[in-house]
């Protein structure tokens, strides 16, 4: 009886490991270690978040990488060296993003890093790899403060080894504000969400809002994460603005659009590149709505375009994002940086760090996203930016597009 | 429910390998041979797979069911509960082999590429577990209560035990895989459960007791080791660094909650008021108090500051009981928060940059010594962020140190009195509101001097670090670890922070995850990993009569 | 006078919201003294169960009218069945555990929701590209920990807003306000006429008591979770009538704003988790008009928020309405 019950028990196990072994297929053994042969290595470091909330755009920052160097490799940029990625994960947390930076670091091969997404990890990640003299080129730090170009009148480089390909917030503001002061408004309403981006964005609108002539009848902020505005809404309707300037993202700027002009204001709300988003017209915004940001619409640089189809034609998953292509640029500054401090060289060494740091300050290359060069504090040159509004058929439609001064 | 089905079956796998009985050594014999055999022998066709798969010698998977094989010995030894311990080992070298059997077949395409060594093993596995069910029930599965043994004996098992735990670690973070480390994890979790049904570990508890001073010495010293293991990287390191912060707070907060039973929801602020202090008074460029003390001046004043809010805090509302006392700690930790986030000249007096937050913190410098160097000792390269760990094992120590002697007075005993009923407590003429006032100050006191060191390692402060959440990791780390317990806080901070830095391979579903261990923790295990012995017994009514002996009668069992 | 008005509005329209989320911890709280941290996530989930009705089971078209009840029903069916499964599989088996215990299970579940909502959120595509720029799909500039993008809820009430008076009041503010009061004055109905109410009562004020005069303590206790679940889902819907979006990460505030509600009026008590909500949402809509500069503004009021809870709890320990704690240890 009980033989027959473990019979029973076995059959089946029995049978599904006969089809389960029909089913498969030998593994092919394939030969390891780098193909290319003699050929020396060198990576470049991504950090990023690859995981959690904001995986989309960490994502679309590794595949420009890799997109670049898988470019640099088949044209043999650099003789004699392969070029090889090392991507980590930060979380968007500044802690992991300096523990990861500790490990990049330690890698002897690794010449340069493209990283970070967040302006606060950058905080922490920055410092760890310039002590080890590891250039660290960011496709998407905006604040202001982390090249130190902020620090008025004793402007100081932070961090010798940090640059940014993005544009700072402090450019965004005052372009907004002369857009707006361009359409006839005089009085400005700025709310902000008391956030690093947010608060840096109004401060700047606020300043050049006024020293263009206009009058800011009212700043407050709200608290990230609140949807409810009415209280925010009936003191900004009290104050009678033409328009209201957001410094935020859109998942607070949509629902503020909407119950603002629900309470009868007429005028557009404008804000940064952070709700220049079509979620932003589909959770509420409203036509007449404005935002910046950075760079020239696509179809406008041919360069970009030929990064979107060999993006494409490159089949990664993810779609590359708002900041794949600056991640792409990023990454071919540091190759471009590398193809001149690894000459006549044979292995990756503290002397070959600081060189990279020191052409990375040197390179001026023509990007997918405009020319890249770099200030005296590691900042990009380029400032060209766009105003874009809300239309008829709820699109955002470019309306200005213009190099700052 | 499940406890119930988990009896059934087991009852039904004896009665599967009754007819066994007659040959139970023979078959044990042959199926140990049969695991030595398959686990030097080769389990994949292809190499690559968890790093040592194919090699001759045993690594990875294969060394952990071959270890988990001789851990069936276990079931010989002539102790209570001798039984359960070899059948733990037994059922986890099975399931280790199985799911390395299975991984090998996902990665090759099929269960062609599983080579004969796997096999001889399940085959050993399954003979050696048989024979262990067929053995008779005896009475007494509880875990067995060594004997003390000679003091000499005791601290060799303990130092055993720190060395062991110090290998343990560094092996764990050397395993590349994700998946490998999980095989890593239950390993060692089955074998410690094994050894827990035999009693070592409330013996090792015993030792440690018995010899606390040598034991934290010793532990120290261990962790102090951990770096020289690193071969200079600062990868792990920096973690330690973060897990030694972290511990520190998790213990100060363990004197809040876990001795005087006050729900602090908003311990993190007063980490935040320290290292604010600290960030504000390291010389930072972008601070604005322009004062650069030394550093020992600012982590006492960073403590005391703390210290002062949380008497000012807690003050006038000491007196409220349990959750409301949660609730106004949560606003505390909120109001702390938002002001830090508004002080920066635009919405209130410019203090705290705001949202930017106080950044480059310089390195610190003590007597010369420069914590932002890598130095080189005994002949190992330490990379710089030692330095900052070593810093923090004399901070912990310091913390270890303050909550072993409380938990050990007159002021320790009140507390523990409160926590378990107030209005006895009162009745019998301690004043609890002092009392209650005290941990508090002492609770932020330490918590203060973490932050100011903490604000050094992260070379920058923003509000953003001192969020509700942090505040609620916090306190995970002390239910987790087990609350009471100086190795509860500080196993529970290592497992909340260096689980996720391993567990990439969740990736998307980590937090998900995490979620869902925390419930379970609390079902099973409500008491944490590392009990205080006499909390134990409250979660488990069935363990109070196996420990009748070791434990006074009549301890209190409470139930809010 | 014109604009105290408005904002006193708008009090009461945010505090209705508090105090229908609030009723849930106080009636759980009564019962059990747990304080279930979970019961915002319920609120999140049940708006988005009525979210999962609109788009997923009522055709497209119908009638805002037809929709609405659906959508409601779909919300309270969605809260109430993860109340149920949160009440039996995680709370119930730590009935006896001290109360930290049943804390980090709340936390916990917490997380668990949250990350599950968070894990069926719609995948980008190409209709998320922007104009005709470098396309990004619904995630936030990720300049400072952005979360995921929030899901849009259907506007069923609409309308230009009612003026009396130079105040306006949108319909949906209306309506909120308006179900929010006839449910909490249903639910006070029930807890003192019914029989199941008057046996909650009883299991309340002693448990063990009442299980010896043949209550199903068990049962009582099951209840306050759904009828809390219940009007949670009903303020989730409401949340995302008034505001347009709904996201995984909103049960968290309302949350907080909503225990401090119930704390304020005094936890255990019914009306008082009401008077608590109204109280709290006028006191926050007046600290971000009328508190003294530089304190004013949005970015100190839920100071101010907790500031009254904390004098409050100084005065009166146990809240507005609450009775004196009586130690049950």
């Amino acid at each position: 009886m009980r033989q027959r019950r473990l019979i029973k028990l076995a059959a089946p196990v029995v049978l599904s490991a006969l089809v389960l072994a029909a089913c498969g297929d030998k593994k092919e053994e394939t030969p390891g270690g780098n193909g290319g042969g003699d050929n020396k290595v060198v990576k470049i470091g991504v950090i990023a978040p690859l995981s959690g909330d904001l995986s989309a755009l960490g994502l679309g920052i590794k595949n420009g990488v890799d997109l670049a160097i898988k470019q640099a490799n088949d044209a043999k940029k650099i003789p004699g060296w392969t070029i090889q990625l090392a991507d980590k994960d930060d979380t968007a947390t500044a802690n992991v993003g300096a523990t990861v930076a500790a490990a990049l670091a330690a890698d002897e091969a690794v010449a340069g890093v493209v990283g970070t997404l967040n302006s606060s990890v950058a905080e922490q990640v920055a410092p760890v790899l310039n002590q080890s003299k590891i250039v660290m080129v960011s496709p998407a730090n905006t604040g202001v403060k982390l090249t130190g170009r902020d620090k008025l009148p004793n402007q100081q480089r932070v961090y010798a080894n940090y640059f940014r390909v993005a544009t700072t917030d402090d450019v965004q503001g005052p372009f907004a504000a002369q857009y707006l002061l361009g359409t006839g408004a005089k009085k400005l309403a700025i709310i902000h969400d008391k956030k690093t981006y947010g608060q840096g964005l109004a401060t700047a609108v606020d300043a050049e809002f006024k020293k263009g002539g206009g009058t800011v009848v009212l700043t407050d902020t709200i608290n990230p994460g609140d949807k409810l505005f009415s209280a925010i809404v009936t003191k900004i309707v009290n104050a009678k603005p033409d328009a209201v300037y957001y410094g935020g993202e859109f998942p607070e700027a949509a629902p503020l659009s909407k119950q603002l002009h629900d309470a009868g204001f007429k005028g557009p709300l404008m804000g940064g590149d952070g709700i220049y988003s079509q979620k932003f017209i589909d959770n509420g915004g409203v036509v007449s709505d404005l935002a910046t940001s950075v760079g020239a619409p696509t179809d406008k640089l041919p360069s970009a375009q030929a990064f979107v189809e060999a993006y494409s034609k490159a089949g990664y998953k993810e779609p590359y994002e708002a900041y794949g292509a600056y991640a792409y640029d990023a990454a071919n500054v540091i190759i471009e940086a590398l193809s001149k401090a690894l000459v006549g060289k044979d292995k990756v060494d503290a002397a070959v760090r600081q060189a990279v740091i020191d052409e990375t300050q040197k390179v001026s290359i023509s990007g997918v996203t405009g020319q890249v060069a770099f200030d005296p504090f590691g900042d990009t040159t380029t400032k060209v930016l766009t105003v874009y509004g809300v239309d008829a058929s709820k699109k955002w439609v470019a309306k200005k597009t213009d190099t700052f001064k | 429910m499940i406890r119930r089905f988990l009896r059934r079956t087991r009852a039904r796998l004896h009665a599967l390998a009754v007819p066994v009985a007659p040959y139970r050594v023979p078959v044990a014999v042959l199926g140990a041979l049969l695991v030595v055999v398959g686990s030097w022998s080769p389990w994949a066709t292809f190499s690559g797979f968890a790093g040592k798969m194919t090699l001759a010698y045993p690594g990875g998977a294969r060394l952990y069911t071959l270890v988990l094989a001789a851990a069936v010995a276990l079931a010989f030894v002539p102790l209570r509960g001798r039984r359960v311990a070899g059948e733990i080992a037994g059922l986890g070298c099975l399931g280790l082999a199985l799911l390395t059997t299975l991984a090998i077949a996902k990665e090759g395409g099929g269960l062609v590429n599983v080579a004969w060594g796997a096999w001889v093993t399940i085959v050993g596995a399954v003979l050696l577990l048989l024979s262990l069910l067929s053995l008779p029930e005896e009475e007494g599965d509880e875990p067995a209560r060594l004997p003390d043994g000679p003091a000499f004996g005791q601290l060799v098992g303990v130092l055993a035990i720190l060395v062991t735990a110090l290998v343990v670690v560094v092996e764990g973070l050397e395993i590349p895989s994700a998946g490998q480390f999980l095989a890593y994890l239950a390993f060692l979790g089955l074998l410690a459960a094994a050894a827990a049904k035999l009693g070592v570990f409330e013996w090792l508890q015993r030792a440690a007791e018995r010899h606390r001073m040598i034991t934290l010495t010793a532990a120290l010293l261990a962790a102090a080791a951990f770096p020289f293991t690193q071969d200079g990287s600062n990868e792990w390191v920096r973690v330690g660094c973060s897990v030694g912060v972290f511990a520190a707070a998790a213990v100060g907060l363990n004197i809040v909650v876990g001795l005087a039973g006050l729900l602090d929801l908003g311990y993190i602020a007063f980490f935040g008021v320290g290292a604010y202090v600290g960030a504000s008074l390291s010389g930072s460029p972008d601070s604005n108090v322009r004062l650069n003390l030394v550093f020992l001046v600012v982590i006492a004043v960073g403590a005391i500051f703390a210290a002062v809010l949380g008497v000012l805090i807690g003050a006038p509302t000491l007196r409220l009981r349990g959750d409301y006392l949660a609730i106004v700690t949560l606003g505390f930790g909120e109001i702390f928060r938002i002001a830090a986030n508004n002080l920066d000249g635009f919405a209130g007096p410019k203090l705290t940059n705001g949202p930017n937050g106080i950044p480059r913190v310089p390195n610190l410098n003590l007597f010369g010594f420069d914590f932002g160097e890598s130095h080189e000792l005994f002949g190992i390269t330490l990379g710089y962020f030692a330095n900052y760990f070593f810093a923090e094992l004399v901070l912990l120590a310091f913390v270890i140190l303050a909550f072993v002697r409380l938990n050990n007075s007159r002021i320790g005993r009140a507390w523990v009195a409160i926590r378990e009923d107030e209005t006895a407590a009162s009745a019998m003429g301690i004043n609890t509101v002092n009392m209650k006032l005290l941990a508090f100050a002492i609770g932020a006191f330490l918590a203060g001097a973490a932050g100011t060191l903490n604000a050094h390692v992260t070379t920058q402060v923003s509000p953003d670090s001192y969020r509700f959440d942090e505040s609620v990791l916090l306190l995970a780390a002390v239910v987790l670890g087990g609350m009471g317990t100086i190795g509860g806080a500080i196993l529970g901070s290592t497992l909340l922070l260096v689980l996720p830095e391993k567990l990439r391979f969740f990736q998307e579903k980590r937090i998900l995850v995490f979620g869902i261990a925390l419930i379970l923790m609390m079902r099973f295990r409500p008491e944490g990993i590392v009990p205080n012995r006499r909390r134990q017994r409250e979660f488990h009514d069935d363990l109070s009569g196996a420990d009748a002996t070791s434990a006074p009668p009549g301890a209190p069992v409470v139930s809010t | 006078m014109t604009q105290f008005a408005q904002q006193l509005v708008n009090g009461v329209v945010i505090g209705a919201l508090y105090g229908l989320i609030a009723l849930g911890y106080t009636m759980v709280y009564g019962i059990i003294q747990l304080i279930n941290f979970a019961h915002g996530e319920v609120f999140m989930v049940g708006a988005f169960g009525g979210l999962f009705v609109w788009t997923r089971v009522i055709p497209d078209g119908t009638p805002a009218g037809i929709a609405l009840p659906l959508v409601l029903l779909g919300a309270i069916l969605t809260s109430v069945t993860v109340a149920l499964i949160m009440e039996r599989f995680a709370y119930r088996p730590l009935r006896n555990a001290p109360r930290l215990a049943p804390l980090i299970t709340a936390i916990g579940v917490s997380l668990f929701l949250q990350e599950l909502v968070r894990l069926y959120y719609p995948r980008c595509s190409a209709a998320d590209t922007v104009g005709e720029s470098i396309p990004r799909c619904g995630v936030t500039q990720g300049r400072e920990y952005g979360a995921l993008t929030d899901q849009q809820f259907p506007s069923l009430i609409s309308g230009p807003n009612i003026k009396v008076g130079g105040v306006q009041i949108p319909r949906v503010s209306i309506f909120v306000v308006v179900v929010a009061i006839l449910l909490m004055v249903a639910l006070s109905a029930f807890v003192r006429r019914s029989r199941t109410g008057k046996a909650m009562q009883a299991t309340a004020q002693d448990r063990d008591t009442a299980k010896l005069m043949g209550i199903n303590t068990d049962r009582i206790i099951v209840v306050a979770f759904v009828l809390g679940a219940a009007l949670a889902g009903v303020a989730g819907v409401m949340q995302g009538l008034q505001v347009g979006t709904v996201g995984f990460k909103m049960g968290f505030l309302a949350g907080i704003k909503a225990f401090t509600a119930a704390v304020l009026g005094g936890i255990g008590n019914i009306a008082g988790a009401v008077l608590g909500g109204f109280l709290l949402g006028i006191v926050e809509v007046m600290a971000t008009q009328y508190a003294p500069h530089p304190f004013s503004g949005g970015a100190w009021r839920d100071v101010w928020a907790f500031v009254v809870l904390i004098v409050l709890l100084v005065f009166r320990p146990s809240g507005l309405l609450g009775e004196r704690v009586v130690s049950r240890s």
